[in-house]
């Protein structure tokens, strides 16, 4: 709590003074110090005058606009997109898309592999785990070793189905007709066109007005320096006559 | 009909998420431009802004009303602002604005404003952020706190967790410190008398006359 005196040098009193943060009988009693100091009265201009000057910093404008939406749980409101339910970038998307067909045939074409195969390794298998069960002895007893025939012929397979994928998908690519495909360039080349008619049009109006922009900055600014040459002499007279009333009032309250 | 922000948090208690983002719309302005003033970047100005909300929503149940919302938002804001700030382990990088294009000037200006005050409000602008980030995060806040956004010393204390006698120091030091920058920049007390003088020329002199 302040006291009912002031003393120089009390800095906390002299923000509470500043900011308007004080009672009427603290403010009352800085303020009568404050005609008697020059030393404190100097102070409080200044920092008056720093309190101005910081007004004039603003923040640069930001896009904000956040919001909750009832339809989501609380859990996920406002919360960053996490990487998953991001869009992925489209180099993303062709390289998991060309995976994800790569193991689709793979698997497309071990499955088309006949069941002998098939069963075939999983006796191989069986017999090198050593199973002991009564089952697996009876699978082990009938099972026919696999011999160089028949990978020979699975890797056949697998070529010739490969081959006819492929093959299908050349006859899909190839099914447009020449017309077609020249129509379609005609209309490419058309919409390509009617963009840069449209660029150019807009291109010429960002110029136009740029231009008239810049005219009408020029024209206001010697507009205002003119104003200002003829108001400074006025301004800096009064300042003058200001300052010197100032300085007369408090030479007399001294005395 | 407006609804207070003590009324829109009650509504948002009990689940009505309109009144929040109605809260948001009133408050994520002042919290964007305490984070960025306290942290002096713009993309993580946004994160701090939308985390705020983020958090603030989800503690909402826990809000008793004992402080007011807008004093519970800022805290959150300033708390994750000192974690950024203790994150990033230096001084924030203030982004000094762009090079200052006439014809964008023109656009903004205001009817009674000619071009060369906003070209000098622009670099005062830059001057005085570049004095901000000059000052350590205490006074920095405090300073912040009470000029751009009103609070009170007291409750200033209480979100920096001092003493009120150590806010007003906080608030002289920092202000003093501006003030030598600003005057060592050029843009001092002479440049006031042209510029802002309007407060110390029309309330402080008069009142020193007077008494």
């Amino acid at each position: 709590m302040m006291s009912e005196t002031f003393t120089c040098g009390d800095h906390g009193a002299l923000v509470s003074y500043l900011y308007d943060e004080c009672t009427p009988a603290e403010r009352r009693t800085i303020a009568a110090h404050l005609v008697i100091c020059g030393a404190c009265a100097e102070e409080i201009v200044a920092l008056s005058a720093t309190r101005e000057q910081l007004a004039t910093w603003t923040p640069p404008d930001a896009q904000l606009g956040f919001t909750v939406s009832a339809a989501t749980s609380k859990s996920h409101v406002l919360r960053p997109a996490r990487w998953w339910q991001k869009s992925m970038p489209g180099w993303a998307q062709a390289a998991a898309a060309v995976f994800i067909f790569g193991t689709g045939l793979t698997l497309g074409a071990l499955r088309g592999v006949s069941q002998p195969a098939d069963s075939a390794l999983q006796r191989s298998a069986a017999r090198a785990l050593g199973s002991s069960s009564a089952a697996s002895a009876r699978n082990d007893a009938n099972a026919a070793p696999v011999t160089r025939a028949d990978l020979v012929a699975l890797e056949q397979r697998i070529r010739s189905e490969m081959s006819q994928s492929h093959a299908v998908s050349q006859t899909v690519a190839s099914s447009p007709s020449d017309e077609r495909i020249l129509q379609r360039v005609r209309t490419m080349i058309d919409e390509s066109e009617q963009r840069q008619r449209r660029e150019l049009a807009l291109r010429s109006a960002e110029m136009v007005r740029d231009f008239d922009a810049q005219r009408n900055v020029d024209l206001t600014r010697i507009e205002r320096t003119l104003g200002q040459m003829d108001g400074t002499t006025g301004a800096e007279v009064a300042q003058q006559r200001q300052m010197l009333n100032y300085l007369m009032r408090v030479s007399q309250r001294g005395q | 009909m407006t609804l207070t922000d003590d009324e829109l948090v009650a509504r948002s208690i009990s689940g009505d998420a309109e009144s929040f983002n109605e809260l948001i719309t009133r408050w994520e302005r002042p919290i964007y431009a305490l984070a960025y003033r306290v942290i002096g970047r713009e993309e993580d100005a946004r994160d701090v802004c939308q985390e705020t909300f983020l958090r603030a929503f989800r503690a909402l149940p826990g809000f008793k009303g004992e402080a007011k919302f807008s004093s519970w938002l800022y805290r959150i804001a300033l708390n994750l602002c000192r974690d950024w700030i203790r994150r990033q382990r230096r001084a924030p990088v203030v982004q000094m604005p762009e090079g200052i294009d006439p014809s964008e000037l023109a656009a903004e200006r205001g009817p009674v404003e000619s071009i060369e005050e906003l070209v000098g409000r622009r670099q005062l602008s830059a001057v005085v952020e570049e004095a901000m980030a000059l000052l350590p995060e205490e006074q920095r806040t405090a300073i912040i706190l009470k000029e751009y956004h009103g609070l009170t010393f007291q409750e200033i204390a209480d979100m920096q967790g001092c003493p009120l006698s150590t806010v007003k120091t906080r608030l002289y030091q920092g202000l003093t410190v501006l003030r030598r920058h600003l005057e060592k920049s050029g843009v001092g007390l002479t440049k006031v008398e042209g510029v802002a003088s309007s407060k110390v020329a029309g309330q402080i002199t008069p009142r020193l006359v007077k008494r």
